[in-house]
């Protein structure tokens, strides 16, 4: 009993070094060397021997617009929110609340996107935003974001208004309040941690995508976080030191969101993946 | 008027999803009997396309044989290795709240930008699991290829999301939540070791959480372009190609439209079918919504 404590003691002690190791000593090392000139990262020394360098984030700034790829990122994560809550909690509001004949047949209908891996439409989704000329723009990457969030959202909000006492919005309607009044002033302003749920799910979706940020971008303008790191690796070419920057400064905003959110994060991802 | 109201509610929400899935999803059937390209083209061609992809011994055979043994390991090793941290962090130690913090890092930031860190730490030169080597071993000429050397292409990949399980960790230790204290105390009333009630009554009770995350899991592996396209572009050959990097390559640099539609109908069947396979094994409940 005693050995097999000790034994099972060890054995979880050695998996949770490795997993928290694994975790954070790649990123460590990257930042850590974000710091050194190029000869150090060569000569692969440990330890800063000629100091701290700053200078790989200047050049990092100086050979891609990295300044514009971070509002480019703002922006596409910002309307996608938008654009995505208003949507899903909209829809969602109607068919929790007021079912329809066909209403459940477009509730699975609206939820398909889950079991549909978006590499698939990746020619077909270029296509038709090429044909309504909103490739390369932000309007074309919010549209494409907001769709495929909404399978996930829109189940977020309907489970959520499902807890809504009826009772409420009865009340309100006797008391003369119209449909959209309702639905705004009274019933949307109770469902605020769904709302935050289905905020940050799409938060993480639009700022970490990256397989259509590929294809419907082609120039700087509009690019997102993500895929300029694809760009950095030809353009930066052996300027090793600017790259560990940019890759630092890429990274960065998401570690700061999850530390600070983290409560959400972790219960946005467990509401949305429950439906999965 | 209710129903005028309820019309407007939902019609952004049908145009969406029509705008951006239902379009696309018939083009994708359609054009995948095509010949279309970049360059026009469109005639009907019945099969050929599926069945260039399928005849035995082609390349695309091998690219979805890839995707999926990483499926497979995805959804055993992954699965499992986030079980059991589940199991460890549910005991509510000290470290409980850093470790599946760090842990999830991985999981948060941009895969993008996990595969630039995975191709910097594994860089012939000057990477430090090369220079790790080198000090160990104290063989100064090692130089390990990892990302472009047949042998280890495709191992080194895995190593970039195999380990990194935070999110399997996150679903189940939030099942656990739910689970009645008053169930642990009769297990060990009744003389149940921790390990015991772990097994035998926890883990039985984790089926649905888990099922799930393994859907996660597998449908994760038939997405993942991002990674492969910083490191090691699918190669060598096509050692490290799947699906949907197959994908990208016929429509966006082939530009073989009609050809990429037909693996994107192969990559949606083979989801649906990990999907329906996997609900099998763990016997989940069909009570959506």
């Amino acid at each position: 009993m005693k050995l097999g404590n000790i034994l099972s003691r060890a054995f979880i002690g050695l998996i949770l070094i490795t997993i928290v190791t694994i975790s954070v000593i790649p990123f460590l090392w990257v930042f850590a060397s974000s710091f050194k000139s190029n000869a150090e990262i060569m000569s692969t020394k440990m330890g800063f021997a000629n100091g701290l360098k700053f200078s790989n984030y200047v050049n990092a700034f100086k050979i891609a617009p990295i300044d514009r790829f971070y509002v480019n990122s703002i922006i596409v994560a910002f309307f996608g929110i938008l654009l995505n809550v208003f949507v899903s909690s909209t829809a969602a509001y109607v068919l929790a609340r007021f079912p329809f004949k066909g209403s459940r047949f477009l509730t699975v209908l609206l939820s398909m996107g889950l079991f549909i891996p978006g590499a698939a439409l990746l020619q077909p989704v270029f296509l038709v935003t090429s044909a309504v000329k909103l490739n390369n723009s932000y309007a074309g990457l919010v549209i494409v974001y907001s769709a495929f969030g909404l399978a996930t959202t829109l189940y977020v909000m309907i489970s959520y208004f499902k807890t809504i006492p009826k009772e409420l919005e009865e009340s309100a309607y006797i008391d003369g309040s119209g449909f959209v009044n309702t639905f705004a002033r009274i019933i949307l302003p109770l469902t605020r941690p769904a709302l935050s749920t289905a905020a940050v799910l799409q938060f993480l979706l639009c700022w970490n995508e990256f397989q259509f940020a590929l294809i419907l971008t082609n120039d700087h303008k509009v690019r997102t976080l993500p895929v300029a790191l694809y760009y950095f690796k030809s353009s930066f070419a052996s300027d090793y030191g600017a790259m560990f920057a940019a890759t630092i400064l890429v990274i960065m905003p998401s570690i700061i969101v999850f530390v600070l959110l983290q409560k959400q994060v972790v219960s946005g991802l467990v509401a949305g993946s429950v439906k999965g | 008027m209710n129903k005028f109201w309820i019309a407007v509610f939902v019609l952004p929400a049908v145009l969406l999803f029509s705008s951006v899935y239902a379009v696309s999803l018939v083009i994708l059937i359609t054009t995948s009997f095509t010949n279309f390209t970049a360059g026009g083209g469109g005639n009907f061609i019945g099969l050929s396309n599926y069945i260039q992809l399928l005849k035995p011994g082609s390349e695309f055979l091998q690219v979805i044989k890839n995707n999926i043994v990483w499926v497979l390991l995805q959804t055993t090793l992954h699965i499992c290795l986030g079980v059991v941290i589940a199991f460890i962090l549910a005991r509510n130690k000290w470290y409980k709240d850093v470790v599946r913090t760090i842990y999830m890092l991985p999981n948060i930031i941009p895969n993008a930008a996990l595969g630039m860190l995975f191709l910097f730490i594994l860089n012939p030169k000057f990477g430090m699991v090369n220079s790790a080597i080198r000090f160990i071993t104290g063989n100064k000429s090692f130089m390990q290829n990892w990302f472009m050397e047949p042998k280890t292409a495709f191992g080194a990949l895995t190593i970039t999301w195999l380990p990194y399980a935070g999110i399997t960790v996150i679903l189940v230790m939030s099942e656990m939540t739910s689970v009645s204290r008053s169930l642990y105390e009769a297990a060990i009333i009744d003389g149940a070791s921790e390990f015991q009630t772990n097994i035998y009554i926890i883990l039985p009770l984790m089926r649905n959480i888990i099922g799930t995350a393994t859907i996660l899991a597998a449908s994760n592996m038939l997405q993942k372009l991002d990674i492969i396209l910083l490191t090691t572009s699918g190669g060598p050959g096509v050692r490290t190609t799947n699906m949907p990097m197959s994908i990208y390559r016929t429509a966006l640099i082939e530009n073989n439209y009609g050809l990429a539609n037909a693996q994107g109908i192969i990559l949606i069947l083979l989801g649906l079918l990990s999907v329906i396979i996997i609900r099998r094994l763990y016997r989940m409940n069909e009570n959506n919504f």
